[in-house]
């Protein structure tokens, strides 16, 4: 039964979707059924009323308004950035659609939570790495959108774009360089300077699986004039150097914590917490983009399929994906946006990977490729990097 | 008739019993073996490509697992890690068990308070706490360094000698508990008696105390093997990423790979290591006990 039709009668002359209107009709249906048989007239109401139960006082209120349930990350800023740049605004926009944030540490944990509420989702929307994503749109856990719900869509960068017109990108952000400023009197320029002596014992990198190890085989193995997808050897000889410089593979509690405290002087990083930890740390902390280039790292924003507010939520994501919540999202926390047309600030512009010039040097990854490789490349790792 | 009230004496105390546990039972079933079942049913389901879980009955998980050349050596290094923590903890553990266990201090009371304390406190605080005393400017190493003792800083975080030296602190009140409830049988009457027979102190305790104290001990080296082997928080904030055990290859496969069928044989193999165990000590036990 769609249960996109709030239970009240249709709030300022306002029309249902079509969905609800055909929901309408079985209603009546059941009814002319029921003369002949009471039973279905019976439970008619009592589906009708579990329907609008189950959909929670909370979700579909008498007053006629929608709460959609979005999950997306707990930490580092993005929750609280993201509520105030883009859920607030989208709520005094529609006021009949409410957004309840629900808050989680990782794309991974996020999967974890849809997978066990397959059957029955209570989540309307997720905001996870793309990566991730991937393999929930192959598990049958979102769906694809409807390009007319979204019209925006048509205006996402290329790199924003996913097959079969699953959940679109939302952010990029990109891999970096993060120092210590007080330790660290001449900005690196190049991921090369990992290699300076000067840094020894003083280096953080997240090792694979996490994404920051995977990112800079993926770099590495441009810059020694080779390709990641043919062989990634070189790239390997290169980090077994670097391996005894390295004081942590697994920074805790983070990398921005250790850099800021000055254990650490040199790390790999993400662009967008790092420029936020930048600016809370009064500047502590710094980030550059090598001039080598970088990997981008896109967040997609997913519909969940089976869920009971699919229209409503794709009002949503039209609204995430328009110019105007992009650029002030960007402007909050420096994820670039996805959308060719959103404005930003020049500023703002400078400290994300949106400038033409900074986008010329990323390096194109092929998510579902890398995804297949990870384990391997994992291993690859710790035998031959980490285990130096 | 007295067999027959005795019998029905019998039921109804049996039936009191089946009351008593019922709910223990019932909690303990949903808390803990719904959540087994369900974890050794994913281990049957399969992954396809990367991380895509597809519902199946198989062992190809396991059969992944036990081919891995480099999940023996995770494997191995656990246990390794878990004998030598366990030794080191029930070492450094036995003299203060033993002497909680005998002290007549009107302080005992306190001395055991002081002792357990450190249960109060989270062991991610705790790792935490070690983190910053054995960093390079750490406590331990600026004491080092101030005495003389050593010119460069020692590495004692970020690697496997961190994670051991925490991982005995943290397993010491594990140990010296277990060690007490153990120790309660060792009369010092025993001991007077061997004195009086003209053994010395060292005697005495090689040939008396110690091997009372056996079961004590192995109790206490049981409950330190079993906690280390699956300690997650402390080889994986202090290890550096350097530290490979069952128990953070089950949170990568779990959480970062995404895995769940290979988290999940993981998980099964390590509780079928743990029963291995388990039947190796009560036969121990029982050797230490039939003397």
């Amino acid at each position: 039964m769609d249960r996109d039709k709030p239970c009240g009668p249709a709030p300022g002359g306002g029309e249902w979707p079509a969905a609800a209107l055909t929901q309408e009709r079985e209603i009546t249906v059941v009814r002319r059924m029921s003369k002949k048989a009471f039973l279905p007239l019976l439970l008619a109401p009592v589906t009708a009323l579990s329907a609008c139960s189950a959909g929670g006082t909370s979700d579909e209120a008498g007053d006629g308004t929608t709460t959609i349930r979005l999950m997306a990350y707990a930490t580092g800023g993005f929750k609280e950035k993201y509520i105030k740049a883009v859920v607030q605004p989208f709520e005094a926009a529609n006021p009949k659609i409410k957004v309840e944030y629900d808050p989680v540490v990782s794309s991974a944990e996020m999967l974890g939570r849809l997978r066990t509420q397959k059957s029955n989702p209570t989540v309307d929307l997720a905001i996870m790495d793309l990566s991730v994503a991937e393999s929930a749109n192959k598990e049958g856990i979102f769906t694809p959108l409807d390009p007319a719900a979204v019209p925006n869509m048509k205006d996402l960068s290329e790199h924003a774009k996913v097959r079969d017109g699953y959940g679109p990108g939302v952010t990029f952000d990109n891999l970096a360089l993060v120092y210590n400023t007080k330790a660290v009197t001449t900005a690196p320029t190049s991921w090369n300077d990992l290699w300076d002596p000067a840094y020894k014992g003083k280096i953080s990198i997240s090792a694979p699986p996490q994404l920051d190890g995977i990112g800079l085989t993926i770099i590495l193995s441009k810059d020694l004039g080779g390709d990641y997808q043919t062989s990634i050897d070189p790239a390997i000889k290169r980090l077994r150097e670097l391996a005894p410089s390295v004081q942590t593979w697994n920074p805790q509690p983070d990398t921005y914590t250790l850099v800021k405290s000055g254990k650490v002087h040199l790390a790999l990083a993400w662009n967008a917490r790092s420029q936020l930890q930048h600016d809370e740390s009064d500047g502590a902390l710094n980030v550059v983009l090598p001039k080598e280039g970088s990997i981008m790292q896109v967040n997609t924003i997913n519909l969940v399929k089976g869920g009971k507010r699919a229209s409503a939520a794709q009002t949503f994501i039209d609204y995430a994906l328009s110019p105007d919540a992009q650029a002030r999202f960007a402007a909050e926390m420096f994820y670039a946006p996805t959308n060719t047309l959103a404005k930003v600030d020049d500023e703002v512009a400078q400290r994300t990977v949106m400038t033409p010039e900074k986008l010329k040097t990323m390096i194109a990854v092929d998510w579902s490729w890398l995804a297949e490789q990870r384990a391997q490349w994992t291993e690859i790792w710790r035998k031959d990097v980490i285990s130096q | 008739m007295p067999t027959s009230s005795r019998s029905s004496e019998g039921g109804t105390r049996r039936a009191a019993a089946a009351a008593l546990l019922t709910p223990g039972l019932l909690a303990l079933g949903v808390s803990f073996v719904v959540p087994l079942v369900w974890l050794a049913r994913m281990s049957l389901n399969r992954t396809v490509g990367p991380a895509e879980l597809q519902p199946d009955v198989s062992l190809s998980s396991y059969v992944d697992v036990l081919t891995d050349g480099f999940m023996w050596e995770v494997a191995w290094h656990t246990l390794w890690l878990g004998v030598l923590v366990t030794v080191l903890a029930v070492a450094v553990s036995y003299p203060i068990a033993l002497f909680l266990a005998r002290t007549r201090s009107r302080l005992r009371g306190l001395l055991m308070a002081l002792a357990i304390a450190p249960l109060l406190t989270s062991s991610v605080v705790r790792t935490f706490g070690w983190l910053i005393l054995l960093s390079d400017d750490g406590i331990v190493n600026s004491a080092l360094s101030t005495l003389g003792i050593i010119g460069e800083p020692l590495t004692l975080t970020n690697n496997v000698t961190g994670v051991v030296i925490a991982l005995v602190e943290i397993m010491m009140p594990y140990a010296i508990l277990a060690m007490i409830a153990g120790f309660g049988r060792v009369s010092k009457d025993l001991e007077d008696a061997a004195g009086s027979l003209g053994a010395g102190r060292l005697r005495c305790f090689v040939r008396i105390t110690f091997p009372l104290s056996l079961p004590g001990v192995l109790t206490g080296a049981l409950m330190v093997f079993v906690l280390t082997v699956s300690a997650f928080i402390t080889p994986r904030l202090m290890g550096g990423g350097r530290v490979f055990v069952i128990a953070t290859e089950i949170y990568d496969q779990a959480t970062t790979t995404l895995d769940w069928p290979r988290a999940s044989a993981l998980a099964v193999l390590l509780l079928l290591l743990f029963g291995v165990f388990l039947v190796l000590y009560q036969r121990l036990f029982r050797m230490v006990e039939g003397r």
